[in-house]
């Protein structure tokens, strides 16, 4: 892919084209794959509205959103991943590292433990302390890692890993005292959980998600210059503290709407980035797009096999990014190291 | 006028009722209204499962979870998953008219899902004993066998009079029942067990406040020095629980006197009609001149 | 009396207190279309004289005027639109090719767009082709030599279609042959006085050679500006680089060349 010279506009909308022809048709699959046995005429028999029923709730209540979350999930913490990747320049550089994943994840647990839970109001408000948390973190991390304005990288990646070790050793403390009945309820969330939501949180998620897309998506040219180190892209023109600031905005923005609607899922914002790099080189123009769909894909995946593979039992989603995706990334990294670098 | 009223007051009373429609009030206080008896019932609850076999409405049950061992017939039914996280899309597919959920072991996240997707939810919560009995008369009127649960109720109350008449009027040992050994869990005040225990004629040294099942300090238990220890076993667990670290602890008094016991943990932990059993056993443990028998242990 | 290009009055400037300061009351003009040559001990403020003047640190006291307006006045894209500077190298790892490298000195043109436009890839050829990289451009830049990878920065440094150049050590870590090239093409670029060309650098052979003025830095100040015959003097090199030096005049070029005098056993 790494190809005929630099991109364009046209190559570009032809590869995510591709992209997201593929993302379809890993989602309509997803439709017709379950633990109730929903025969193929009848999956097609509720698409075109023919029919009503337990099929139809199937289906349309039950897979469909879960697909459109998994979708959402994936491409968000993967550009949070590939976003933040660029601006440490630094492979390992991942959602969890920025602090806000823990900080989402405490203010969730907190909600739980605390007893918030009765009605429908609140899936909004459990999202809404995820968010509580995730920037109560991302504040915390700014403010330990910024000096005289700027924002140096280094620091900010030890301030992300810091707070979130702080916030994770909370959670710890949460469950060790929480009642035993919400024990379970708490440590099933805490690997990671996609689970149909109602649409007008799916169309919150889904306005949270553009946003910060567009935060990190937008600024992926001046990432590329950044890659030629901050001075230099600071001669070429980029303002590279705004840069760090919109970045680090925009990744904790994706990663604290992931986390607040599905729960906390490692190694997508950390594989799906690095894969594509691998793939599709080093242009963050190209990287950057393709992950958000790339990522919800690969999540999607992981989630219809999490399902699907001990049914009727479900296993969390994390158990299987983890499980799938090192292997995978293993293989990617010996068969093509040399060619290309975050 | 009086005889007018009257005579239309008659007229509405004599008025036919809907056909058996059915309005009930489960244990969170929802009201719910069924257009007919549920015939389709899918249990998240094994303690429930259990009750719904004891009640022979278990030709109404279309649906429980992994957990659902008791009696064996169960197993043989559909199962939708954990209790934890039930598989929506089996449930769905399973065509139930009503689900019971409690609020101690099952997701706040399933019931939403549930109320989501407009199937009738029953919430279960039983606290203590009555309340246990209390929910098998409740079931009974739910699904249309309201006899036999008053039938094995009055059972159940017989067989635990009979417990209670025997021990009655003897000294109260204290007792320390190990809900799991590490981190140490122990049942607090209020809690089925310990309101089992006082049944049984002990007195459970951990009753003293806190939650029902709380996390406590192995010293301050053995600093209250139990005369009866009894260790739950869980139906999870392929082994006995493990009895030579307690064994070691040989100034406390029931060790010294050789009253370490273990108990099938399901038979006091699930709300269910074999609390009953639970109950004799835990007597015969506590006070085995009481029944004439050797202390044993199972 | 033309307006110098650039035109330095009384810039101070220090990192952080209580390190003194890195620059102190310096004033310079260059002049549009020659070549100037920036000299001095390291440590003496160059480095960062190269920094105040692409806009990437701003003068704590002084103003620097590029073409008599005030640098400070400007955006960094418009002051990049006009000063490029060739960095001593990239940092390793760097993944782009050197197409991709020389679009990137584009950006300031068009800092909006998301991709580059035909007349961008059209600047970058041409930048391309007056340096000599344009067969390589499809190259990975951690691939080539030293002396090619210096061309293709200074590839990307014209594509800005800078009116001022400011190379920082060009010649710190290039061969022989590379730095003989390199003034070649410096020389060439500078020839029809288009370019005005500043060049910071430690090699005094080097800076001598092509520059038509100098200026020697030491502690923060300007010791001396003017021609290299007139700068490079033995007294005050000395004095500014506090050892023994003997100047001479090269063979071919009669420009002044330094000789350091070792000390003996």
């Amino acid at each position: 892919m790494r190809s005929a010279g630099p991109i364009s506009g046209a190559r570009l909308a032809l590869l995510l084209g591709g992209l997201a022809l593929l993302v379809l048709l890993i989602a309509v699959g997803s439709l017709f794959i379950g633990s109730a046995r929903v025969p193929p005429g009848d999956v097609m028999a509720v698409l075109a509205s023919r029919v009503k029923g337990v099929d139809q709730v199937v289906v349309l209540s039950l897979r469909l959103p879960r697909i459109l979350v998994a979708l959402l999930a994936g491409g968000a913490l993967a550009v949070a991943g590939a976003g933040f990747q660029a601006l440490a320049r630094n492979p390992l550089a991942e959602p969890s590292v920025l602090g806000v994943s823990s900080g989402a994840a405490f203010g969730v647990v907190l909600a739980q433990v605390m007893g918030l839970g009765g009605g429908l109001v609140e899936t909004v408000g459990l999202a809404a302390c995820a968010f509580a948390g995730a920037l109560v973190a991302g504040v915390a991390v700014y403010l330990i890692a910024a000096r005289a304005g700027a924002l140096p990288v280094h620091t900010l990646l030890l301030a992300g890993v810091i707070v979130g070790i702080f916030f994770s050793s909370t959670i710890t403390v949460l469950i060790s005292v929480v009642d035993f009945d919400r024990l379970g309820g708490v440590i099933h969330w805490l690997l990671g959980n996609l689970s149909p939501i109602p649409p007008r949180s799916l169309a919150v998620f889904a306005a949270l998600l553009a946003v910060g897309g567009w935060l990190v998506i937008g600024a992926a040219r001046r990432l590329n210059l950044l890659t030629l180190g901050e001075e230099n892209a600071a001669q070429l023109g980029v303002d590279a503290e705004a840069l760090k600031r919109r970045i680090f905005a925009g990744a904790a923005l994706l990663t604290s709407a992931a986390v607040a609607f599905a729960g906390p899922i490692g190694f997508v914002g950390l594989i799906v980035p690095q894969a594509l790099r691998l793939l599709l080189g080093p242009d963050n123009r190209v990287v950057i797009p393709a992950a958000l769909l790339g990522g919800g894909a690969f999540l999607l995946l992981a989630d219809t096999l999490a399902r699907n593979v001990i049914a009727p039992a479900e296993l969390s989603v994390g158990v299987i990014t983890a499980f799938c995706g090192a292997p995978f990334f293993i293989y990617l990294l010996r068969a093509r190291t040399g060619t290309a670098q975050p | 006028m009086m005889r007018f009223l009257a005579a239309v007051a008659l007229a509405v009373a004599l008025l036919p009722a809907p056909a058996r429609a059915l309005t009930v009030t489960d244990q969170a206080g929802r009201q719910i209204t069924l257009p007919a008896a549920p015939a389709r019932i899918i249990s998240l609850v094994p303690s429930v499962t259990e009750i719904l076999f004891a009640i022979g409405a278990q030709d109404r049950l279309v649906g429980v979870t992994d957990f659902c061992d008791y009696p064996a017939e169960a197993r043989r039914k559909p199962h939708v998953g954990g209790m934890l996280a039930p598989s929506l899309e089996g449930m769905v597919s399973l065509k139930p008219e009503l689900v019971v959920v409690t609020n101690a072991g099952n997701r706040q996240e399933t019931f939403d899902q549930l109320e989501r997707l407009r199937i009738p939810v029953y919430v279960v919560n039983p606290v203590t004993v009555s309340d246990v009995l209390d929910l098998m008369g409740r079931l009974g009127r739910l699904t249309d066998r309201a006899e036999a649960a008053d039938r094995a109720v009055a059972v159940l109350r017989e067989r635990m009079r009979e417990v209670t008449a025997r021990v009655e009027g003897r000294p109260r040992p204290r007792v320390l029942y190990v809900l799991w050994p590490d981190p140490l869990m122990v049942p607090g005040r209020g809690s089925l067990v310990s309101e089992l225990i006082a049944l049984a004629g002990g007195e459970s040294v951990t009753a003293d406040g806190g939650p029902e099942y709380r996390r406590y300090s192995l010293e301050a238990a053995l600093a209250r020095n139990p005369e009866v220890i009894v260790l739950a076993s869980h139906s999870s667990e392929r082994s006995p629980p493990k009895r030579d670290n307690w064994e070691r602890l040989s100034r406390v008094p029931a060790i010294a006197a050789g009253r370490l016991y273990t108990i099938n943990g399901d038979l006091t932990h699930r709300y269910g009609p074999r609390i009953v059993d639970g109950l004799e056993r835990l007597a015969r443990l506590i006070h085995p001149e009481a029944f004439n028998r050797a202390e044993s242990s199972r | 009396m033309t307006v110098p290009l650039v035109d330095c009055q009384q810039v101070t400037f220090a990192y952080g207190a209580p390190a003194g300061f890195t620059l102190r009351d310096l004033s310079f003009e260059v002049r549009a279309g020659e070549t100037f040559g920036v000299i001095g001990p390291n440590a003496s403020g160059k480095t960062t004289l190269v920094r105040l003047l692409s806009r990437v640190l701003t003068p704590a006291a002084g103003r620097i005027a590029l073409d008599g307006v005030d640098l400070a006045a400007l955006s960094r894209a418009a002051v990049a639109r006009q000063i490029a500077v060739v960095p001593q190298d990239v940092p390793s790892g760097f993944p782009h090719t050197v197409e991709e490298l020389v679009l990137m000195g584009r950006y300031p043109r068009s800092p909006r767009r998301f991709f580059e436009s035909e007349e961008d890839r059209a600047a970058a050829r041409r930048a391309m082709e007056s340096v000599g990289v344009l067969d390589l451009r499809g190259a990975l830049l951690d691939r080539l030599s030293g002396g090619e990878r210096q061309r293709a920065m200074l590839a990307r440094a014209l594509a800005q279609e800078p009116r001022l150049l400011v190379l920082d050590e060009p010649t710190a870590h290039l061969d022989l042959r590379y730095q003989a090239e390199c003034a070649g093409l410096l020389r060439r670029l500078g020839r029809d006085g288009r370019l005005t060309i500043v060049l910071v650098s430690h090699d005094l052979g080097f800076a001598a050679e092509l520059s038509d003025r100098l200026m020697l830095v030491a502690a923060g100040a300007a010791v001396r500006v003017g021609a290299p015959e007139d700068v490079l003097e033995e007294s005050i090199l000395e004095a500014a680089y506090g050892c023994r030096v003997i100047v001479d005049k090269h063979p071919i070029s009669r420009r002044p060349t330094v000789h350091l005098v070792y000390p003996p056993a």
